[in-house]
């Protein structure tokens, strides 16, 4: 009987906690495909349009070349920072370099300075460079934040790669560089993966540096939200529809690295 | 190549790109803290002025407002999100299929952009068509019309809610990858001696959680004090300064107002914040390693 009510309780709460995880994104899809007059109404009986889709990617918001800078700044940005950060994990993972500690605390402590800091010098440096308002400066910028991270959490996933493998090979002849290609880094790619889409969806998300440094032709995404903020108000179907757009793409490479996901974040935080 | 130069060698793009990206900054915004910039009146940083930034700051209410209102949104932030995250984990951990769908799902909140977490609460605290502020006043009647965003405490519980809905569940992967890996069998002895279960996690599974708690609670703490994104979106730091925190204050200061010595200086201040959290958060992740090992 007790048991049984427990089992009620714990579904109920599941599903609480369910409904309070999804509803807003729910609520944002069906804003989406709503008639501008249907979104100024709760009713979730509508007769569904693809129009906004069609609005923003058409004048004046095109949303399709903010796709783009969204896309080029957050995949050059992995293509930078996961390759330097792996190398400098499997360093820091594997050799008891002098001065490590400290080293390593320097590489995690830039993760705690406030992005504000970072971004001010390279407004002024930008600006005096004629750069702002590029996507390289934006590279640059999130470079700063992003790569700290993945270094340590790569760290975590090659810590957790036994290196008995490593030094069979190397006793048999084999050189350190050739074990990191042949050994090491197959069993380290799905963290190094992992850490990429990670890497991808902070940088995708990233609002700060770009609110400051992009003007009209490196804008990101997130920044395009803020421009259906009209004088004739908020353009809330609009904004779902270019909200859609953000989160499909995240969503989908949430969920692929989900199950490592939990990992790695261990991995990163207990080692 | 010898292992040992190679270490090093290893290190070098990493260091390349930190060094450049962040030490470098650090300092140029260390000497412009201490100078007069009006970049509204002149392009090339002006007089030499000793720490005036600095004691400005502390002179000045909009300064005191910002860390006013920050150190309220941590502390609320950080308390809510960490027993929220603590419970959760504890009810997913079980098996079962509900379980199992809330714990994939539960990585969306984290994934999704905050500026559009802050545009979508916006959309949804509207008092005159937002599905929650109506749906609220629906089931408690004393809610209809109630304006969330331009009441000083409501804004500021509504931008609470946007953070602690974007990272709970981070914080509950943390706690769920903490319960993995203490051993059960205490927990299970306990059990079969008759301990109820509020007994067994406060008395057992808490206390081993210790370590994993203190290291979630320091980086909910470092993020929530860069809170900036859904100030912007959600709120503008209004209605009035209620929810103007350090860093949408900074912003303003940098880049409305262009007094670039002035946020410099600011901008100092909430670096040495974070970086005495984070010197602690380090020490604390240090000898946690040592006693896991001892």
């Amino acid at each position: 009987m007790i048991k049984r009510f427990y089992w009620c309780v714990e579904r109920a709460l599941l599903f609480m906690i369910s409904s309070i995880i999804l509803f807003p994104i729910l609520w944002m899809f069906l804003t989406a495909f709503k008639l501008p007059r249907d979104a100024y109404s709760i009713s979730i009986i509508f007769t569904p349009t693809l129009n906004n889709f069609l609005t923003v990617f058409a004048e004046p918001w095109n949303l399709g070349s903010m796709v783009m800078n969204s896309v080029i700044v957050a995949g050059t940005t992995v293509l930078i920072a996961v390759p330097c950060a792996s190398l400098a994990a499997y360093s820091f993972s594997r050799f008891r370099v002098r001065g490590r500690k400290f080293l390593f605390f320097l590489i995690l402590s830039t993760q705690f300075i406030p992005a504000v800091v970072i971004v001010l010098p390279f407004f002024l440096m930008f600006r005096d460079l004629g750069l702002l308002d590029t996507r390289f400066a934006l590279i640059i910028v999130n470079l700063a934040i992003v790569t700290p991270f993945v270094t340590w959490m790569i760290k975590g996933f090659i810590d957790a790669i036994p290196s008995d493998s490593e030094e069979a090979a190397m006793i048999d002849g084999a050189s350190r560089l050739r074990v990191i290609r042949d050994i090491v880094l197959p069993m380290a790619m799905p963290g190094i993966l992992t850490s990429s889409i990670f890497c991808f969806i902070l940088t995708w998300n990233e609002f700060l540096f770009a609110l400051i440094l992009t003007r009209r032709d490196a804008v990101t995404l997130p920044i395009g939200l803020v421009s259906f903020r009209t004088e004739h108000g908020d353009l809330w179907e609009l904004m779902s529809a270019a909200g859609v757009m953000i989160t499909v793409p995240i969503f989908i490479m949430a969920l692929l690295i989900q199950k490592h996901f939990t990992r790695g974040m261990t991995a990163g935080a207990v080692k | 190549m010898q292992d040992k130069s190679l270490s090093y060698a290893l290190l070098v793009p990493a260091f390349v790109v930190v060094l450049a990206t962040t030490l470098y900054p650090l300092g140029y915004s260390l000497a412009t803290a201490f100078r007069e910039w009006d970049l509204t009146r002149q392009i090339r940083p002006g007089a030499f002025v000793g720490f005036d930034n600095f004691a400005y700051a502390f002179s000045e209410t909009g300064f005191q407002n910002s860390i006013w209102v920050t150190t309220i949104f941590v502390v609320v932030s950080v308390a809510v999100t960490l027993v929220l995250a603590m419970s959760l984990a504890l009810l997913l951990r079980r098996k079962g299929r509900m379980h199992t769908f809330t714990r994939i799902i539960l990585i969306l909140p984290f994934a999704m952009s905050p500026a559009l977490i802050g545009v979508s609460y916006r959309f949804m605290f509207n008092p005159e068509f937002g599905v929650l502020a109506k749906g609220l006043a629906g089931i408690f009647p004393s809610l209809a019309g109630v304006p969330w965003l331009a009441d000083p405490n409501l804004a500021m519980g509504v931008l609470l809610a946007t953070d602690i809905w974007h990272w709970t569940p981070y914080m509950t992967f943390m706690c769920l990858g903490g319960l993995a890996s203490i051993p059960k069998e205490t927990e299970e002895s306990a059990r079969i001696d008759g301990a109820s279960t509020l007994r067994i996690v406060f008395g057992i599974v808490l206390p081993q959680m210790k370590g994993i708690l203190a290291i979630t609670a320091v980086l909910k703490t470092i993020f929530a004090l860069k809170m900036f994104d859904q100030v912007v979106t959600l709120t503008g730091g209004g209605p009035g300064r209620s929810t103007e925190t350090l860093a949408y204050f900074i912003f303003n200061v940098g880049f409305k107002w262009y007094d670039m010595g002035y946020a410099s200086a600011l901008a100092w201040i909430l670096t040495a914040i974070m970086m005495l959290i984070s010197i602690w958060y380090v020490r604390m992740l240090i000898s946690d390693k040592k006693m896991a090992t001892a």
